[in-house]
């Protein structure tokens, strides 16, 4: 798949949406995890609105490669890099809803991988079978 | 039409340095007094060659004649004898480019036909099979007859009236003129969306497919075990792209317990091209998910065999499709909605090849790379030899492979000569990036940059004016190989071992000397024993009767580059064929014969299935028979049948 800047929001939007809440649901009631808590919603919800920037760079940086694509490799290696700067800034800053204390950066961890695993699987899979045009049209799915 | 053989014989006269060159009908005979020779033979007028000043040769020295198909000359019991390429020959078979001395005199024999034959190769009308000797224009009392063809809108009267249009067995919605991989595509995905296959023709020459496509492959040196030049997910059988080739060889290779295997594949695929080397499918695996899903869609009762001749608009807003059966017998079919992918019309040569085929007749020892030249390797196996090779593509990487391989295996001494236009220092620059060059080879994993097929480079090419899209197109593809290590080993082996040499120039001039081939380039001149042109196939429209009649006929605008003009959706738009209080019957066109239009890779399987979605939206759109819109839940329940094998 080669993004463009329009079609990595919509699928980041519906990705994290349909399959990232759904994987913190468990995490959310405590079925896995230190105990239910909302924290996982809400740092769901912060890779959403950081991501959208985050786009922004990476649709930026794609000028630069002769293909313009964006390989699963790079995929992981943006993800791991929204990880550790959501984790710094939720530790850091006080982001509203989010109270650093309780904020378990293992946690955290687990969750972001378990949502970033289901969410790659998802876009090589089943958004391709759901949505025929959404490879062909830089990742938008809408309109 | 039938064509008479004659023969060029060219020297130079050693008195006055005057180059002489007669083209002759046979029987010729060759002396010193014209006198002394012989007007007639059998009844057939003798084309009687002087060779005077020179006591050396007879008076009636030799007779060159055409018997059983071939050239032959025989002395006539001479004292000084008669030499061809330096052995003296009482009576021998010539071949093109012979050399005959008689006396002082080097005489260079070449065989032409009368009539001046194609520069290009095309493929045959009826076998689809690349044939020399296919004569493409029709003569003025073949099929379809002038009312046909002078007309711009057929009347349903007409077809009635012609005994050989049955509206029960020859009318349908769909049509896909050329049953190649762009209309297995496009019928692919009508079935997909919902018509039923007994709405749908496919006509053309070959029953699978992929016919025309594996042949030029294995021509090409891509045996069926070998990689193609293609994504991962980009399938002909699956509109979804899911389970890519790459998934579906892990899976078959984990179940041989090849676990290695498996995972490089899943690496390649998840790192390509920046960690790793980009995969590509196996040609055979391609060919046999082609027939699975060919199988599923029942291809077999849509596909008929069918050179088409002429299609023209029907007064009732469809368009009669005009074609031969075969041995003479021909049909018309009738259809509402048309789907055009003709492939490439030619195989096409570089001019100074051409004019060396044309003037020899000699289609042995330079040829294309698409057409069939395993000779030249089984040759090189025997007693090895050096070749040309003309092209940087991936055509000319897969040649060297194979000239090495019969290096490897026979041990005998196989050069390679690769001459390029010109040095390359670096690569292609478009905005912010650079294609990169290795030993004067330009590479990217695929014809054109990956975001052509669906990144912003589809958008920015979509958006643009004509002009630009054509420059835009420059600067994105060109002539590029695949990016594999095992090939740029094999350069650097050998450049080091000196069996791979790379030389600049344009060619010049291309002769016959005895068995060899002389290549002139400004600098000096070449000795090979075979060229191999590796540049390219023809897609101008102007080379496929088919389209030339289309395009004269509705005056169809062409693009600067000979392609016909295709709106986004992939229509002919002038091809509309109205009728009052209906909706139009539509013309839509794929594949290689629309680059330049709206989108880059066309002449893909990903870009044929690209431009099939679109028409086939559009189709959908325009609320045509039994189509209906596939997305979210619907596309789900398509795919499931997919992957059960179940009739869509
Ligand atoms: C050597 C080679 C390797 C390629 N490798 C790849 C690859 O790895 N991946 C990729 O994505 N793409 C590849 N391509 C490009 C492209 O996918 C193929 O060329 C593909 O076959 C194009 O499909 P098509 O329908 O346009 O033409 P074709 O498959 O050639 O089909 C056209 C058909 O129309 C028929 N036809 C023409 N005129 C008439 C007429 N008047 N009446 C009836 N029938 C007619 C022809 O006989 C032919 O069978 C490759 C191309 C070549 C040449």
């Amino acid at each position: 798949m080669t993004p463009t800047l329009l079609g990595r929001w919509q699928t980041r939007i519906l990705l994290l949406t349909l399959v990232g809440f759904p994987i913190t649901l468990p995490f959310t009631i405590g079925a896995i995890g230190p105990g239910a808590s909302p924290i996982f919603g809400l740092t769901l919800l912060y890779v959403i609105l950081f991501g959208l920037l985050w786009d922004v760079v990476y649709d930026f940086l794609q000028q630069f490669r002769w293909d313009r694509d964006w390989p699963g490799a790079l995929q992981l290696l943006a993800g791991m890099g929204e990880a550790v700067f959501l984790g710094a800034i939720a530790k850091s800053i006080p982001l509203p809803g989010l109270l650093t204390e309780d904020l378990s950066l293992r946690w955290f961890a687990i969750h972001y991988t378990c949502v970033w695993l289901g969410v790659y699987v998802a876009s090589q899979s089943l958004t391709r079978i759901l949505f025929p045009r959404w490879r062909f049209r830089g990742g938008k799915w809408l309109g | 039409m039938t064509q008479k053989q004659k023969i060029r014989l060219n020297w130079e006269d050693p008195v006055t340095g005057q180059r002489r060159e007669p083209l002759l009908s046979p029987p010729i005979s060759l002396g010193r007094l014209f006198g002394a020779m012989p007007d007639t033979l059998d009844d057939r007028r003798v084309s009687r060659v002087v060779l005077d000043n020179d006591d050396r040769v007879s008076r009636y020295h030799a007779l060159i004649d055409f018997q059983q198909n071939n050239w032959v000359i025989f002395d006539r019991n001479t004292g000084n004898g008669t030499f061809v390429n330096g052995i003296r020959r009482d009576y021998w078979v010539l071949t093109s480019g012979d050399v005959l001395q008689i006396g002082d005199r080097a005489i260079t024999v070449t065989f032409t036909l009368e009539s001046s034959p194609n520069s290009a190769i095309p493929f045959h009308p009826e076998t689809g099979l690349p044939d020399p000797h296919a004569v493409l224009t029709p003569s003025p009392h073949s099929f379809p007859p002038v009312e046909f063809r002078q007309s711009e809108f057929v009347s349903p009267e007409f077809l009635q009236q012609s005994g050989i249009f049955d509206p029960q067995t020859d009318r349908f919605d769909y049509a896909a003129i050329g049953a190649g991989l762009g209309s297995y595509i496009w019928v692919d995905f009508l079935r997909i969306f919902g018509v039923r296959s007994q709405q749908i023709v496919a006509l053309g020459t070959q029953p699978q497919p992929y016919a025309k496509y594996k042949q030029l492959c294995l021509n090409s040196q891509i045996p069926l075990h070998e990689r193609l030049r293609s994504n991962s997910d980009s399938c002909p059988d699956n509109i979804w792209g899911w389970p890519s080739y790459a998934l579906r060889e892990a899976w078959h290779d984990l179940g041989r317990g090849k676990l290695a295997n498996a995972l490089r594949y899943l690496w390649q695929v998840f790192a390509e091209p920046t960690f790793a080397e980009t995969y590509t499918p196996r040609a055979g695996n391609v060919f046999a998910s082609i027939d699975r899903e060919a199988a599923r869609i029942g291809w077999s009762q849509m596909y008929r065999y069918g050179s088409v001749r002429a299609i023209r608009k029907t007064q009732d807003g469809k368009y009669a499709i005009a074609y031969s059966r075969g041995k003479g017998n021909y049909g018309y079919i009738v259809a509402k909605y048309l789907h055009l992918a003709t492939g490439y019309p030619a195989i096409r040569f570089l001019p100074h090849l051409q004019i060396y085929r044309e003037q020899t007749r000699d289609l042995t020892l330079v040829v294309n790379a698409y057409e069939p030249h395993d000779h030249i390797y089984q040759h090189l196996g025997f007693q090895g030899g050096t070749v040309l090779i003309q092209g940087r593509g991936i055509v000319a990487s897969r040649i060297i492979q194979r000239l090495f391989e019969v290096r490897q295996q026979t041990g005998k001494p196989v050069k390679i000569v690769h001459l390029m236009r010109s040095p390359l220092q670096g690569g292609r620059q478009f905005g912010r990036s650079r294609r990169p060059v290795k030993h004067h080879w330009e590479f990217q994993p695929f014809n054109w940059p990956k975001a052509c097929w669906g990144g912003d480079l589809r958008e920015i090419l979509e958006r643009a004016n004509p002009q630009t899209r054509l420059n835009l197109l420059k600067s994105w593809g060109g002539t590029t190989t695949a990016d594999r290590r095992d090939w740029q080993q094999l350069t650097e082996l050998g450049l080091r071992q000196g069996w791979y040499d790379i030389q600049f120039g344009t060619v010049q001039k291309v002769e016959r000397v005895g068995p060899k081939l002389q290549v002139v380039i400004p600098s000096h001149a070449l000795e090979v024993d075979f060229i191999i042109d590796a540049t390219g196939l023809d897609a101008e429209v102007k080379a496929s009767p088919l389209l030339e009649d289309l395009v004269t006929r509705y005056q169809l605008p062409l693009l600067e580059n000979g392609r016909l003009a295709v709106s986004n959706e992939f229509e002919l738009v002038e091809m509309r064929s109205t009728v009052p209080g209906e909706s139009p019957g539509r013309m839509y066109a794929a594949g290689t014969i629309t680059l330049g239009g709206p989108y880059a890779a066309v002449d893909s399987f990903l870009g044929l299935q690209y431009a099939a979605l679109r028409s086939i939206d559009a189709l959908t759109v325009a609320q045509s028979p039994q189509l209906h819109y596939l997305n979210g839940f619907s596309s789900l329940q398509q795919w499931y049948n997919w992957a059960i094998g179940r009739s869509p």
